[in-house]
């Protein structure tokens, strides 16, 4: 058992409350700009300029105690531990998502259209709707926005797939070159990955413009619009956390941090880039293509 | 067909899990979870060659409107 001594407990900091804040406006101002209201859309962007702030800014602060010498074992653990629970929330999240689009479409659509012993309630509410999916032709489409098609998977999300893989490559690539003490080709592989991550985002920014100006296909499109914007816009997020995260590493990099024999910070991101990886793989397959 | 893209997935969440354990259990040192990860993009890469030969051959049906 370790003595108290060997616990380093961190001084007070007030990056939480600054994180809390940035949470506060970036999902009030969004539900306001759902609402049309332009003071909603300015407090979003606020938010998320304020949680930017504070990744760089507590990221900034753990790396000035790791580098001074301030944690130990015990700390190390505890780190470890922290990105354990971390990613078993992440995947909750995106089992949730994933959850619920496989409940609307392999279960509550079909009973509509008169499925398992449903047969009635499609005759009593809407007997002239057949479940087909993707759900474009809603029973009742009069207060929703109703799509003129969906994203052709074999285009934009197909390049963003090879995009995203690629990315994955060349991580693993500086991953290698961590443990094998190549510098050089650390920094390279790390400055690709950001890129193609970059790359990712403006294409999937692109996307998204395609589906709500030339395709109707909206976030009030029902539930395949709710569906598909939620994981695909949850995911592009988690890509968008991953660019900066990889940033913060690439820039410890630079400067010296780690070694084939201490780089945890590294470890734990690489893993979450792989996991946004695999999560569009998903996506590619049941989202996009079948 | 659509059973095998399932089997690719479980090669996958494996390499992915056994690179999260290595990274929890083995020390800074250890190579287990860069050669996990390795395999988890490989078998990413291979399902997705897949699906593109899948796709060309007409094997896998998309299902609705696409």
């Amino acid at each position: 058992m370790q003595s108290r001594e060997e616990y380093y407990v961190p001084s007070g900091s007030y990056w939480p409350i600054v994180g809390s804040i940035g949470m506060f406006a970036l999902l009030g101002g969004f539900a306001g700009s759902l609402h049309g209201s332009m003071a909603g859309t300015v407090g979003m962007i606020l938010g998320f300029g304020i949680i930017i702030f504070m990744v760089f800014g507590w990221m900034g602060q753990v790396v000035h105690e790791s580098e001074t010498g301030d944690y130990n074992l015990q700390v190390d653990k505890s780190f470890r531990m922290g990105m354990a629970w971390f990613i078993f929330s992440e995947v909750m999240f995106f089992a949730a998502f994933f959850g619920a689009l496989f409940y609307a479409r392999q279960l509550s659509v079909p009973w509509l259209g008169g499925e398992g012993n449903n047969a009635f309630t499609n005759q009593f509410l809407w007997p002239e709707f057949k479940s087909v999916w993707p759900l474009i032709q809603m029973p009742d489409a009069s207060n929703f926005s109703v799509p003129k098609g969906i994203i052709d998977a074999w285009h934009l999300p197909a390049l963003n797939t090879i995009t995203l893989l690629t990315s994955g490559a060349t991580l693993t690539w500086a991953h290698w070159a961590l443990m094998n003490k190549n510098r050089n080709q650390l920094i390279g592989g790390l400055i690709a990955t950001i890129v193609l991550g970059v790359i990712f985002l403006g294409l999937q920014v692109s996307e998204y413009m395609e589906a709500y100006q030339h395709l109707d296909l909206k976030l009030t499109s029902g539930i395949y619009g709710s569906t598909f914007f939620m994981l695909t816009g949850f995911h592009g997020f988690h890509v968008t956390l991953g660019v900066l995260m990889l940033i913060v590493i690439l820039m410890r990099c630079i400067r010296g941090h780690f070694n084939n024999e201490r780089h945890f910070g590294f470890e734990a991101v690489a893993w979450y880039w792989h996991f946004v990886d695999v999560v569009w793989l998903g996506l590619f397959v049941v989202v996009y293509w079948l | 067909m659509k059973y095998l893209i399932l089997v690719f997935f479980i090669f996958i969440f494996y390499s992915l899990g056994s690179a999260l354990y290595y990274m929890m259990k083995d020390g800074d040192g250890s190579k287990r979870m860069v050669k996990a990860l390795t395999m988890r993009v490989g078998i990413s890469i291979a399902l997705f060659i897949f699906l593109l030969f899948a796709f060309w051959m007409g094997w896998i049906k998309p299902t609705g409107v696409a």
